[in-house]
């Protein structure tokens, strides 16, 4: 039954395509986030619903999309030059097999972001593929949010629709991903044009708001509790009442604590004595490691080189027997510890020329989002023009996303995470629709200035 | 339970979504740019008009040119 609902779901989309081949993009945009493939039993399981959805989104653009507008940017140049690279690490891997297995979504998620911004061409493109993103992460938050509320919540514990720990359905990742994706849900919000601002609108906001919030708790991902500290703090810049605003937010804070359960204190504990945690001592280790493996290799080990690392070290374990706690310490023998960190993932497995595109596409995005904030600014006015007041607001909404995320990104291996790379087509996109906007409006004030100019020799001639 | 609610919700909403999306002016072309653009390509005919219109009313005023 769930099979054919999600089926046809797809099928519906597929056949709407067909008016909007835009739509196809769409289409693959929710398959890759919420893998429906994996959520069913039966028959879609079996269907490669992902390659259809990228065949038809790209053979659409191909064939059918006017292309009007499309660039090729220095954004989606360093992605291409990454998916090179990457290409050419896997072909030399330390772990050939593990690598190829990692390849073969890494190479999809970065074709796609270079994809992406070619077809956001117009503003209904920008804000449908902020919608569908949100909306997609929105299902799978929405039934965590709840879960956690009615119990059930936990490290590990807490089933979402796909329980393989993979892609967006990892508990921190989706924390990550779920507070980055608060600014732009209340962009949409108050901005949006498929869905106009209305009480119904803000009242979801609002929910799905608190549903985000609830991930982390109820995932219990430290991270995710690092990412909403990130998410305050960015937001101070854009509240007019500053006290205000730390006040309700200390207020709403103290409100949750009696809610928490007794297992997040303990492990949150853990984000100030990370000595006590097998989690987090690993990393400092591991990290330590990929720093002296990328001095022996500085062209990276390829994807999944952390497998060669193996540490030893003593740490404190508590027993309690009764009335006394003892404190032994034993050691601890580990052996292919996973990176724990995006910066220490490219490191290892890219090497530096991988780290520094990697941290040259995230910034030069940040410092891009800035300047257009900047730059349309004037515009986000109640009284400004309708047609270009949403662009700062979404700068700042993208801008934030990515701070959060390269927050989140600190401290687990998500370099190549889609969404986040969809995130940055996005971004892209937005930056070469502005700059359309300013070329059109450079143009046409050069030929008002010319109809003028000719005007006034005309009127010159005849009075003459 | 909160699973097939979520999905539903979920599935809903992009379904409204993606309809609205279908039938929505300036998906494919972009309003805001297209109207920019026929302003200047509006100037640059009338500029290109007048400008002949100009160049020939100099031509026929010019005392002793057409003689």
């Amino acid at each position: 039954m769930l099979d054919l609902v999600l089926l046809a779901f797809i099928g519906f989309v597929l056949v709407l395509g067909l008016r909007r081949p835009f739509l196809w993009v769409l289409l693959y945009v929710y398959i890759d986030i919420l893998a429906p493939q994996r959520i069913g039993y039966s028959m879609i399981a079996s269907l490669p619903v992902s390659l259809i959805a990228f065949a038809a989104a790209f053979g659409g653009w191909l064939a059918l999309d006017r292309k009007e507008g499309a660039r090729f940017t220095v954004r989606q140049g360093l992605m291409a030059m990454l998916l090179l690279y990457c290409w050419w690490t896997t072909g030399r891997a330390d772990f050939p097999a593990d690598a190829a297995t990692k390849w073969d979504w890494v190479w999809k998620a970065l074709l796609f972001a270079i994809f992406l911004p070619l077809t956001l061409t117009t503003r209904a493109r920008i804000e449908g593929l902020a919608l569908v993103l949100v909306l997609s992460v929105a299902t799978i938050v929405i039934g965590t949010g709840m879960k956690t509320i009615l119990g059930g919540g936990g490290y590990e514990n807490l089933k979402f629709f796909v329980n393989d720990n993979s892609g967006i359905y990892e508990s921190s990742t989706l924390a990550t991903v779920a507070i980055g994706l608060v600014p732009l849900i209340w962009w949409l919000a108050r901005n949006g044009t498929i869905f106009r601002p209305h009480w119904t609108v803000t009242a979801f906001a609002i929910a799905l708001t608190f549903a985000c919030l609830l991930v982390p708790v109820g995932t219990e991902a430290r991270t995710g509790l690092l990412c909403i500290a990130a998410l305050g703090l960015l937001m101070l810049r854009y509240t007019k009442r500053r006290l205000m605003f730390i006040a309700g937010a200390a207020m709403l804070g103290l409100v949750a604590l009696p809610f928490l359960p007794q297992s997040y204190y303990q492990r949150m504990a853990t984000l100030a004595a990370p000595g006590g945690d097998e989690s987090a001592s690993t990393r400092v280790a591991v990290w330590k490691w990929t720093i002296d493996y990328a001095s022996k290799n500085p062209f990276g080990g390829g994807f999944d080189a952390y497998r060669s690392n193996r540490f030893e070290y003593t740490m404190p374990v508590k027993t309690t027997d009764g009335n006394t706690t003892s404190v032994e310490y034993r050691e601890v023998v580990d052996e292919a510890r996973a990176y724990h960190s995006s910066i220490f993932e490219m490191l290892g497995e890219q090497g530096w020329p991988g780290l520094i595109m990697w941290i040259a596409l995230h910034v030069i995005g940040l410092w891009q989002m800035e300047r257009l904030q900047r730059r349309w600014k004037d515009a986000d006015d109640p009284k400004g023009d309708e047609a270009t007041r949403w662009i700062a607001p979404l700068a700042a909404a993208l801008q934030m996303g990515a701070v959060i995320y390269l927050i989140g990104a600190t401290f687990q291996g998500i370099a190549h995470q889609p969404v986040i790379l969809m995130l940055v087509g996005l971004q892209t996109a937005l930056v070469t629709y502005c700059r359309r906007i300013d070329s059109a409006r450079g143009l046409l004030e050069r030929s008002t200035a010319r109809r003028h100019a000719i005007a006034d020799k005309i009127r010159g001639a005849v009075a003459a | 339970m909160i699973d097939y609610f979520a999905l539903a919700l979920g599935h809903g909403l992009l379904a409204i979504a993606l309809l609205r999306l279908v039938v929505k002016q300036g998906l494919d072309e972009d309003p805001l740019i297209g109207s920019i653009k026929d302003e200047a390509n509006a100037n640059r005919k009338a500029t290109s008009a007048a400008g002949r219109n100009t160049a020939r009313r100099e031509r026929d005023d010019a005392p002793g040119e057409n003689a």
